[in-house]
């Protein structure tokens, strides 16, 4: 009995080992092509048209984003037949990794999005400059001059966004009239958004909270709405002292004491990020801080009716700007270059694409096409637009920089979430928990610069 | 004599290291390498993408002297080696000894029990672990007939802990099928004598079942606590897989999967799992040393 099953045991062993071995040839071999081919960019070795180029392209978000993103490289690959558009996506939680893991073993794809983070690939120089391309393959020319200089850090253009938004706070319109409560409305402060937060608890009581616990998500904007910022891309630096980021977790730690906020074990069970499980959608929160490209995807999981609020004012006014979303950047080791730049073009100018994404990423970044999807857009839709464009006014009076995320932000978001929770759980006070946190963020900072 | 004796020890090892083969090739093929590689970037900094710098072993004197995260993360693991591992082997000892009674359609139940441990590791499981000690999950409810009103267990730093090793203990069935073969190697007679000189069960247990047991106790003993120490996936699944809530799924191989591939701090994390391999090659040294005091080997052979 036992020997048979030792037996079995390094049979099956064997089978392992001889497919593993079989697999190492091909590491190897693989490892030693990219070197060959690693060649800078825009060698320009393939002359347009006849020979079959394939490209590689990948992003992340749910299985929605996935299918029309896929309909719109179909529709691409229609109209540039020598042009094969291969597409990966993965969840945002895991997006991220799988770029790294990719970037370091010279295996990226040819093109992918990136976030807020640009900052921190453009450091690293993996990005491809897009320069050379504009008004030949990559034509701008409709494009936002503010999303054009938005893409171009140290001199160079790396990024093109994909879609504009603006943050602003989502307000559950069904729940305020079962509370009996008037709807908040643009002008609002943040006292009125503690009080508010904790009268709606009140009222509707049963697990209903007035408001996720928006200390992380909404730092940058509290600091803008003090003169501040998070990071000062030009000279370099943080934008913000330890005293600026007490006052604002202070006012949250404050107004989660009073019972406004989601207690933190629900917050983690059913983060506001993943609109799947967002209590917004189950009609157990009243108000979340989102970018305004998700309104949809929670309305369209709710009957309850949502609505746009802009967020409440600060000393400076409300610190929200018309932002990228998200964008695309060429990887700078693509053999395709010329390519790359053809899709990037198509993906922001082609109106048939623009109908088929929506505002999926974001309002779109071009003229024709915001004109286009206005015209014909969905009650959630025309929300979304009249929300932007009350931003895009009230920037006229009260302009604020679109801001940069700091380097190393994975690792400072982390670490921002952890402050929250450490407050929130009561595991420190508040200032011992911003001391570290200012000292954590001052280290990670540092080490990426 | 002795060079009689000579070709025939070669032999042994001869088949010896025919059977090894297939891990040796393994190892210097696929392991060896990037274990070299590892230990080389443990002394640079190396962000992923530029190439790396040599900086000595500054990055060990940080995570020794400076690195919270890692005494943190270090301490979690630590605990949960020492509370999954000793209930899971006892449960499938207990297991063990229940389907070695001779009931019927042993094949059927052997199978049932190792299940588990085929699909613990998947990320499936981990999903399914998550639903079932969620807030509203089968556990709350299951306490709320008594009057009970649980947490929700994933989502609280000070109970998510244990929800992972739960799902550790419930992979019990790799060291259960293990246990049922020594059982089966544990002779009759000695429970037979036992019997007549009036000993009860549970002396019988004490006396002759488990120091019979002992080197398969040794063996699962080792290879569980290899295998916990470096748990990852359940960690990544059922946390944030970000460590969070509060670093309570802050694992040392998650850790180092952060460090490494998230934070691109590859030389970091190359020290981490240097470290790691270290703390490893401890245990299992006091293990093999401590044997030779409890682990007895019926053939007579001395412990070794």
């Amino acid at each position: 009995m036992r020997k048979r099953m030792l037996i079995a045991a390094l049979g099956m062993l064997t089978a392992f080992t001889a497919a593993c071995s079989g697999g190492t040839g091909s590491p190897g071999a693989g490892s030693g092509g990219a070197g060959a081919s690693n060649a800078p960019a825009g060698s320009g070795n393939d002359a347009g048209g006849a020979e079959q180029v394939e490209l590689r392209i990948m992003w992340w978000g749910d299985q929605k984003r996935a299918d029309i993103t896929n309909e719109a490289l179909k529709v691409f690959q229609e109209k540039h037949p020598n042009i094969k558009v291969v597409g990966e996506f993965a969840p945002s939680t895991g997006y991220f990794d799988k770029l790294n893991t990719q970037l370091a073993s010279g295996t990226a794809p040819d093109i992918f999005f990136l976030g807020g983070n640009v900052v921190d690939y453009a450091n690293k120089e993996v990005l491809l400059d897009l320069e050379p391309y504009v008004g030949k393959e990559l034509d701008l020319s409709d494009m936002d001059q503010s999303m054009i200089e938005y893409g171009t850090i140290g001199g160079k253009l790396l990024h093109i966004s994909a879609g504009a938004n603006a943050r602003g706070v989502v307000v559950n319109k069904t729940l305020f009239e079962k509370a009996g409560m008037p709807v908040p409305e643009d002008g609002w402060n943040w006292e009125d958004y503690a009080r508010i937060s904790k009268e709606i608890s009140e009222k509707l009581g049963d697990g209903v909270y007035g408001t996720y616990n928006m200390s992380v998500d909404g730092m940058d904007i509290g600091l803008k709405q003090q003169g501040k910022q998070l990071y000062d891309m030009a000279n370099g630096t943080l934008g913000f002292d330890e005293a600026d980021a007490l006052k604002w977790f202070q006012y949250w730690d404050a107004t989660a004491k009073a019972g406004g906020v989601v207690p933190s074990d629900l917050q983690v069970s059913n983060p506001p990020g993943d609109t799947s499980k967002s209590l917004i959608v189950t009609g157990k929160v009243a108000m979340s801080l989102i970018p305004s490209n998700q309104l949809a995807a929670l309305q369209g999981l709710t009957q309850d009716e949502l609505i746009m609020v802009q967020l409440p004012r600060g000393e400076k006014g409300t610190g929200v700007v018309f932002e990228s979303s998200q964008g695309l950047s060429g990887y700078a080791k693509t053999k395709h270059p010329k390519e790359v730049a053809t899709l990037l073009s198509f993906f922001i100018n082609d109106s048939d694409v623009a109908k088929i994404l929506g505002s999926d990423r974001g309002v779109p970044v071009t003229a024709a096409n915001r004109a286009l999807l206005e015209g014909e857009s969905s009650p959630v839709e025309k929300i979304v637009y009249d929300y932007t464009s009350r931003v895009s006014e009230a920037t006229k009076t009260e302009p604020f920089a679109v801001s940069y995320n700091p380097p190393g932000f994975s690792e400072y978001s982390k670490l921002a979430e952890s402050t929250m929770y450490e407050i929130g759980f009561g595991r420190k006070s508040v200032e011992a928990a911003v001391k570290d946190f200012y000292e954590g963020t001052v280290k990670i900072f540092k080490n990426n610069q | 004599m002795s060079s009689s004796r000579k070709p025939l020890a070669r032999g042994h090892n001869l088949t010896a290291y025919t059977f090894l083969l297939p891990w040796l090739i393994g190892f210097f093929c696929l392991t060896l390498g990037p274990m070299l590689g590892s230990l080389y970037l443990s002394l640079t900094r190396y962000n992923l993408l530029t190439p790396p710098q040599w900086i000595g072993i500054a990055n060990y004197i940080e995570i020794l002297k400076e690195d919270d995260t890692f005494s943190n993360s270090l301490w979690l693991t630590v605990k949960y080696v020492f509370l999954s591992v000793p209930l899971r082997l006892a449960f499938a000892l207990l297991v063990a000894m229940a389907l070695n009674k001779g009931i019927r359609a042993l094949g059927i139940y052997r199978t049932v029990y190792y299940i588990p441990s085929l699909l613990g590791g998947s990320v499936a499981i981990a999903i399914v672990w998550r639903q079932i000690f969620d807030g509203g999950g089968l556990v709350n409810r299951f306490l709320d007939w008594f009057g009970i009103q649980g947490p929700s267990w994933i989502s609280h730093p000070d109970y998510i802990v244990y929800t992972i090793i739960s799902l550790s203990v419930w992979q019990f069935g790799s060291a259960m099928v293990i246990f049922l073969a020594g059982l089966k190697q544990v002779p009759g007679d000695l429970y037979e004598a036992a019997q007549v000189d009036g000993a009860n069960k549970v002396r019988q247990f004490f006396a002759i079942t488990l120091p019979m047991l002992t080197p398969v106790i040794f063996f699962n003993l080792v290879m569980s606590i290899i295998n916990s120490f470096q748990a990852f996936t359940p960690a990544f699944v059922i946390g944030d897989g970000r460590g969070g809530p509060l670093d309570a799924t802050m694992f040392y191989t998650l850790y180092l999967y952060l460090k490494g591939f998230s934070f691109f701090d590859m030389g970091y994390a190359s020290a981490l799992a240097w470290i790691m391999l270290i703390i490893i090659g401890a245990f299992t040294a006091v293990i093999f040393a401590t044997s030779k005091h409890w682990v007895f080997y019926g053939d007579g052979k001395e412990g070794r």
